[in-house]
């Protein structure tokens, strides 16, 4: 029976032998309201501008949404995954291989994307118990490689080099600025669910048991923490939302295919956004999505052909300038605002 | 009198090496048993077995009564076994807070203890080991006789029955060490804990054991009290070496 109880700043709810406290302190939300309203606000201020700007800010959001569940892992596991984009694959090809076979749309596709990625995650989830170090680095990374190679081994099933077509668009408003305009809405939404339900986790007394992991396994197993519970319902969870950004791709460009989405190309470009903002800081996923997002955007548009090689040269200097990236440079010196603390009132 | 712990023909094989060879001892409710032998006598390795990091390769290890040889630490931990390390590992990107919060709401289970009901609590412990000041600094930022005592109170913070401590005045001066050891003593009075104690420095363990463990290449040399066990001639050549009569 949940027993729910209002006090003065928080709210208290009670199950069985179990007690959550939720506080409530609006005087907090002041820079998270101030964040949401710019980002909000972008899209529109772009439709008006340079609507090119929205499709960087979706790739932005994206990146961001696949970097944030990667860093819940990462901090999960104490292990790197090096092949997140292998949910993406399992993700987009059952929301592209159901939709074109049966017609189905982007809301009816989605359980089924959730559930194979995460029938995917759960079978793949005893590496984490059983691998580490470089083994673990190895079998992640191969697993996107082995998923590629298979599309190509089934061209009846996944088109191989040219992709799935025909899937049903994530929208059609019969206006192609106006559906750019409310793609960028949803992607800008997608990440900030995402944003939100694992800034909760790490903040809460799992975020807590999973920081204890990633710090040190075995002593975090010698105080009484599951380990191997934690870190399974970690890549679990976090490799079904990154299965999600796959459904998302699907629709958003009716077309998929393992070819853009399971290189080493993508999963770099994935890594860097994780390092970038500040290594496995879920805010700074965002500052990183953001960054290189609009960097590779600049890129494209001034540098030319030459691109495909600066760009991940400029961002591995930064990764060497900036060891700990551009969110961590803030945290590193304003860790307690980012630990539970205790304040004692003279 | 029933044992807390009951350790039974207890052995490890590393390969063809015997860490521990069936070695068999009780810990009783309350009591302080410290455990000596000469480096490399596989005292850690007893502690290890017990806490269930390493597998025991044989023997039998019962808690209450009930067998918790196969048991995950986890497990153990929640049945009150906790540890302390010969060299402290922290959880270096935790505050002090933080790493004691972390025992609090994973040692012992509680009933209606929500997060912010732990961080109180966590913040009793600290209070205690005298880290309360200290609360909001990175572990690693923390001095060695700091770490010592946060591991204490990241024990405690589990709410354990049974405390092994393995080696805690290593590394410690004289002052630290001396500060330690009531603290552990305080710890046993305060909250009603057994207390297994490793230790290389004797006079410590002559003062504050109540019985005495001696294991040398895996075996059991003797058991008794402090007086009984440092008057043991085997415990003695097992320190000295043989033909130490010699030059006594």
């Amino acid at each position: 029976m949940v027993e729910m109880e209002l006090k003065r700043d928080r709210i208290v709810i009670r199950l069985g032998t179990k007690k959550w406290e939720w506080v409530l302190e609006p005087r907090y939300w002041r820079n998270t309201l101030i964040w949401a309203a710019v980002l909000f606000i972008f899209p529109t201020v772009c439709y008006f501008v340079s609507p090119g700007l929205i499709n960087t800010m979706i790739s932005a959001n994206i990146y961001a949404a696949i970097a944030m569940p990667l860093a819940l892992m990462t901090i999960g596991t104490g292990r790197m995954n090096f092949g997140p984009q292998f949910y993406i694959g399992v993700g987009g090809y059952s929301a592209a291989l159901l939709s074109i076979a049966y017609g189905w749309g982007p809301l009816t596709t989605l359980p089924f994307a959730i559930l194979t990625s995460m029938i995917a995650a759960l079978i793949f989830s005893p590496l984490v118990i059983m691998a580490r170090g470089l083994y673990y680095v190895l079998l992640t990374l191969l697993l996107p490689l082995v998923f590629l190679e298979v599309t190509f081994i089934y061209p009846d099933i996944f088109k191989g080099d040219t992709g799935l077509f025909g899937i049903v668009p994530l929208l059609d408003t019969g206006n192609s600025k106006i559906n750019f305009l409310v793609i960028g809405y949803i992607s800008t939404v997608i990440m900030f669910v995402y944003l939100w339900i694992i800034n909760k986790i790490l903040k809460s007394r799992y975020g807590l048991l999973m920081a204890s992991i990633n710090d040190d396994e075995d002593v975090a197993h010698s105080i009484g923490i599951h380990i191997s519970k934690i870190k399974i319902i970690a890549f679990v969870s976090a490799s079904t939302m990154i299965g999600i950004i796959g459904w998302f791709y699907a629709h958003y460009f009716s077309s998929f295919a393992g070819i853009t989405y399971l290189p080493l190309t993508f999963m770099l470009k994935v890594l860097l956004v994780l390092m970038i903002g500040g290594r496995a800081q879920v805010f700074g996923c965002v500052v990183g999505g953001y960054f290189v997002a609009f960097l590779e955007m600049l890129m494209i548009r001034f540098m030319g052909p030459i691109q495909p090689v600066l760009f991940p040269i400029i961002l591995l200097a930064l990764l060497f300038v900036l060891p700990e990236g551009l969110f961590g440079l803030y945290r590193k010196r304003r860790y307690r605002e980012y630990l539970p603390t205790i304040h004692v009132r003279r | 009198m029933t044992p807390l712990v009951k350790v039974s023909n207890l052995t490890k094989r590393f390969g063809g090496i015997v860490a521990v060879n069936d070695v068999s001892f009780e810990i009783y409710q309350g009591e302080t048993l410290g455990f000596i032998g000469p480096n490399g006598a596989g005292k850690s390795t007893v502690v290890n077995c017990l806490t269930g990091y390493l597998p025991a390769t044989s023997g039998k290890v019962e808690m209450n009564g009930v067998d918790i040889t196969r048991m995950k630490p986890h497990e153990r931990a929640h049945r009150g076994l906790a540890r302390t390390y010969q060299i402290p590992r922290p959880f270096p990107e935790l505050t002090a807070l933080t790493s004691v919060l972390a025992s609090s709401i994973s040692g012992k289970k509680r009933v209606h203890q929500s997060f912010q009901d732990a961080m109180y609590d966590a913040t009793h412990y600290l209070e205690f080991v005298g880290l309360f000041s200290k609360r909001n600094i990175l572990a690693r930022d923390l001095t060695f006789y700091e770490l010592r005592m946060l591991e204490l109170a990241r024990a405690l913070a589990t709410t354990p029955q049974l405390l092994f401590i393995d080696e805690v005045m290593a590394g410690l001066n004289p002052g630290e060490a001396k500060n330690a050891t009531r603290m552990i003593r305080r710890a046993k009075e305060e909250f009603g804990i057994t207390v297994f104690w490793i230790e290389h420095v004797m006079a410590v363990l002559m003062e504050a054991a109540d019985r005495i463990v001696a294991i040398n290449y895996g075996a059991k040399l003797a058991e008794g009290t402090p007086d009984q066990v440092v008057s043991n001639d085997d415990v003695i050549e097992a320190y000295l070496g043989r033909g130490w009569r010699e030059y006594a």
